[in-house]
């Protein structure tokens, strides 16, 4: 069956092998055309496709709010905590895995030729070693249990910045003559302590007999977790170490100069010490993890019923214009158009839906984020906490652009699921739908 | 098809039947008929008749129960959907009672979608386009929608969209039930103009006497029987 040439639209005017498709590969100005038409098929009826495009928007901007509320969250958690550990712990094996029999049982020895190691390489600006330690602390008529930390006071501060609320007095200084601590104002108001109060600590030496000592307190300070503030005291290095009789500190703590850098370095401190175990701070970081598994949980169910809100909408939008031009899908097959041709044009305008939905949801997300920036809005203290905190929404690009191909994609799928039926439905049916 | 198989379209034997809840509905009884190039058949007969079935089955949007189509020499029996989908595109052409102009394209769109499925080059189509506009005298039109048009005018657009591809068949339903006693003879004199002009031969299922006065052939149809 041959078709000549000069009377047949199509270039080869033969008829197509059984089983012929529609080339897939078009040229730009084919798909513009098709483009256009479903453009134009979207504003037959104005008002269904505007609230369609409007629950994209609001989904799209409610997935990417939400998203960068969970972004910073987990960016400040994660800073908080590599901030208070460090972004490295170096420590022996026993440390992390084994409970101690005495103070610093497992603690390192002569630490100054490794801190010196660790401070050449490029991406460490810092390492604080740490005592932890705990025991009793007594204001002469009351004793109560202390967590105790001893630090190298200049450079801890000098990494860490304002990582403490100072309510009275001042911080710690290195090369102090007197034995001084900081306090949590939980513990200061228990023992109705104040800067320049004297008080006694009380623990056991490394082996394993009671010491006490006199100290003063320098400041009093609020980590905004009341708990904590009723248990928790700063020494120096020096004064912790005088009263557990060691020279030992339980860690070294490695600040880099970027996060990204935790995992090379890691590989390579560890790799330079084989005897010591280093962990990083997402090892140590329960509470951040355990919050952004809770957040992934929630944001995650956010999103899952936000994508079906929208499949919704879209199926049912779709549902209604494809039936109402049943008839001209008829028209359209009597004049030789394909089942999946008609099935592209009609997900093209599912694209054309959900891809000026999903643009205008990230175009009202970044302004919530942009007037968020403007107009600081504080947050409620979290449970347990006695500060709230801004409440800023990260602006992270892989998001909006996964996100927004995610829309498209749902409202193209939806268009196509709904259509398919409509396409191959038999071309006489099709013309005689009213 | 070919284009020098002198008939264009033959029925052979062709029975047909509809379900229609209980009922079974016998629309087309044995029924043999042969298309010539070039020529106007009109199928005449009242409701029911069967008329709508011939153009159905001659236009490949249905398939007979039992009996032949050859197109051209060459019988459909065995194409796919597929195949008759495109055999539609390359080979006929649609004139249907209203019109079924698509809305949101302009005169010029509908004129031209034939052949831009058909995979017609831009240039050419602009060409082909703009000639049938003007053939039936509407290319002052080009830009508008159909409905900015009067019915008359929009058959014509529809005639246009039947004829540039050049089909050897254009299946036409009822092409004047929708006009006004001048217009249907403007548009049955611009279909049998255009058709000699293109060579094509058009099947038309009408009640129109007037229209049936100006074919080459009448068939008449009864209880889905040639008469």
């Amino acid at each position: 069956m041959n078709h000549t040439p000069p009377r047949s639209p199509s270039a080869s005017g033969s008829l197509p092998p059984k089983g012929a498709r529609f080339a897939l590969g078009r040229p730009v100005g084919e798909t513009a055309k098709w483009l256009k038409f479903a453009w134009q098929n979207t504003l037959r009826n104005r008002r269904r496709s505007l609230v369609t495009v409007s629950i994209a928007a609001l989904g799209t901007a409610a997935i990417l709010v939400a998203g960068g509320f969970a972004l910073s969250t987990y960016k400040g958690l994660s800073e908080m905590a590599s901030r208070s550990t460090g972004h490295l712990i170096v420590a022996r094996p026993a440390q992390f895995d084994k409970d101690e029999d005495t103070p610093l049982q497992h603690g390192l020895d002569d630490v100054s030729g490794l801190r010196a190691a660790l401070l050449a390489d490029p991406d460490v600006r810092q390492v604080l070693p740490r005592v932890e330690f705990s025991g009793l602390i007594s204001n002469g008529d009351k004793s109560t249990v202390m967590m105790a930390t001893g630090i190298d006071p200049d450079s801890e501060f000098a990494v860490k910045g304002p990582f403490l609320r100072i309510t009275e007095g001042e911080v710690l200084a290195s090369g102090s003559k007197d034995a001084e601590v900081m306090l949590g104002e939980g513990l200061a108001r228990s023992l109705k302590a104040k800067p320049g109060s004297s008080l006694t600590l009380l623990a056991s030496t490394a082996e394993g007999a009671l010491n006490a000592m006199d100290v003063q307190v320098k400041g009093v300070f609020s980590t905004g977790v009341p708990d904590m503030d009723r248990r928790f005291v700063y020494t120096d290095i020096a004064t912790a170490q005088k009263l557990l009789g060691t020279r030992r500190v339980s860690s070294l703590g490695v600040f880099l100069a970027r996060m990204d850098m935790t995992g090379s370095a890691q590989q390579r401190v560890a790799a330079a010490n084989p005897t010591l175990k280093v962990q990083t701070w997402l090892d140590q970081a329960f509470f951040y993890k355990s919050v952004k598994d809770l957040y992934n949980r929630i944001f995650g169910a956010l999103g899952l019923i936000i994508g079906l809100i929208v499949v919704f909408v879209v199926t049912n939008a779709m549902a209604m214009a494809i039936i109402e031009r049943t008839r001209e899908v008829g028209t359209l097959r009597a004049l030789g158009t394909l089942p999946s041709q008609l099935l592209r044009t009609l997900g093209l305008e599912g694209m054309v839906l959900g891809g000026v939905g999903a643009l205008a949801g990230a175009l009202l997300a970044l302004s919530v984020t942009l007037f968020l920036l403007l107009v600081p809005v504080e947050m409620p203290p979290p449970p347990g906490q006695t500060k709230g905190y801004p409440l800023i929404i990260t602006f992270d690009a892989v998001m909006y652009l996964v996100t927004m191909l995610s829309m498209v994609t749902l409202t193209v799928l939806a268009s196509t699921w709904v259509a398919r039926k409509t396409v191959h439905m038999p071309v006489v049916d099709a013309l005689a739908h009213t | 098809m070919s284009s020098f198989h002198p008939i264009v379209v033959e029925l052979h034997g062709v029975h047909k039947t509809y379900r229609l809840g209980e009922h079974v509905v016998r629309a087309l009884q044995g029924v043999d008929l042969s298309v010539q190039r070039g020529e106007l058949l009109a199928l005449t007969g009242p409701s029911g008749s069967g008329k709508s079935t011939i153009l159905n089955l001659c236009g490949l949007i249905d398939t007979p129960d039992s009996g032949d189509i050859v197109l051209g020499g060459t019988t459909v029996k065995g194409l796919s959907e597929g195949q008759r989908t495109l055999l539609r595109r390359d080979a006929m052409g649609f004139v249907f009672q209203s019109f079924n102009l698509v809305p949101v394209m302009t005169v010029a769109e509908n004129v031209d979608y034939p052949l831009f499925i058909a995979g017609v080059g831009a240039a050419e189509r602009r060409q082909r386009v703009a000639a049938q506009l003007e053939a039936v005298g509407l290319l002052d039109h080009a830009q508008h929608r159909p409905d900015a048009l009067s019915g008359g005018q929009r058959q014509r657009v529809a005639i246009a969209r039947a004829l540039v591809k050049r089909p050897r068949l254009v299946i036409a339903d009822e092409p004047t039930a929708s006009l006004d006693s001048h217009t249907a003879d403007q548009v049955l004199e611009l279909m049998r103009e255009r058709g000699h002009a293109e060579g094509a031969a058009f099947v038309i299922a009408t009640h129109d006497s007037r229209l049936t006065s100006r074919c080459d052939r009448i068939v008449a149809l009864l209880d889905g029987r040639l008469q």
